[in-house]
């Protein structure tokens, strides 16, 4: 079994636009996918869930406020699974709810450090 | 608490150091050039073994919670349930090449301590909170 980090991106503040219900709906979404990769052994870190705050640190050290804002969509968590290969991973991450609400999941291998 | 053996102790850091008040941030790196990819394994090693020194100094001022992960050069992304790329997502030119969490007095704490991350050629570190409803 190898490692795979899922990468969860969406628009900004996502939530802000849902009504109190809606979020709920969401929510137990989320929990309904993660009990579901937890209890067949897919969870590897159930890894953050990362806020609307942040700040930028540029190559020229200038730091910015804000998350990282090249792109319209911002990084809303990160989680961790176990599968075969990356296709397996990708699989899985179908799966995922922010797919239902306009947000992207990218899969990625993860080289394990401290190894060469 | 135990000390390293160090004869110059960093008063600083020690004094400053209310672990239970500090909050958790992750740092997510971007790269335009990812270690394994661009360049030569002799290189790469030499690129990680820098970056591991810089994680130790991270430890070695008890601010690490977690070392993250180094993300590797294979990669899907899904949008509305199906692929739609193979390989890395690629935010105008940068890939996420791995992300680790630290801890901080604040958010712009811990964009300082990131000034410091040695990056392979250029990149952008990005910090966030993890969220909580106040955020």
């Amino acid at each position: 079994m190898n490692e795979f980090a899922l990468i969860f991106r969406n628009d900004f503040h996502p939530e802000a636009g849902y009504s109190p219900d809606k979020l709920q709906e969401i929510m137990k979404q989320w929990q309904t996918w993660m009990g579901g990769m937890a209890a067949k052994g897919q969870l590897a870190n159930a890894g953050t869930r990362l806020g609307g705050d942040g700040k930028t640190v540029k190559p020229s050290n200038v730091i910015t406020n804000g998350p990282y804002a090249e792109i319209k969509e911002m990084i809303t968590g990160i989680i961790v699974i176990k599968a075969g290969d990356i296709d397996a991973a990708t699989e899985i991450a179908k799966g995922c709810p922010i797919l239902n609400a306009g947000g992207n999941v990218e899969v990625r291998d993860i080289i394990p450090m401290g190894s060469n | 608490m135990f000390l390293s053996g160090s004869e110059k102790i960093d008063r600083h850091w020690v004094k400053n150091q209310n672990l239970k008040a500090m909050k958790e941030f992750v740092m997510l790196i971007r790269l335009e050039a990812l270690p394994e990819v661009n360049f030569s394994p002799e290189e790469e090693q030499s690129l990680m073994n820098v970056w591991e020194k810089w994680v130790e100094g991270i430890i070695d001022r008890n601010i690490l919670v977690s070392r993250g992960n180094r993300l590797g050069a294979d990669g899907r992304t899904l949008k509305n349930g199906v692929l739609i790329t193979n390989g890395p997502y690629v935010e105008l030119k940068e890939i996420i090449g791995g992300y680790l969490i630290i801890r901080a007095n604040s958010i712009d704490e811990a964009a300082e301590i990131a000034k410091g991350a040695p990056l392979v050629g250029n990149g952008t570190i990005e910090i966030r909170s993890i969220f909580s409803d106040d955020n």
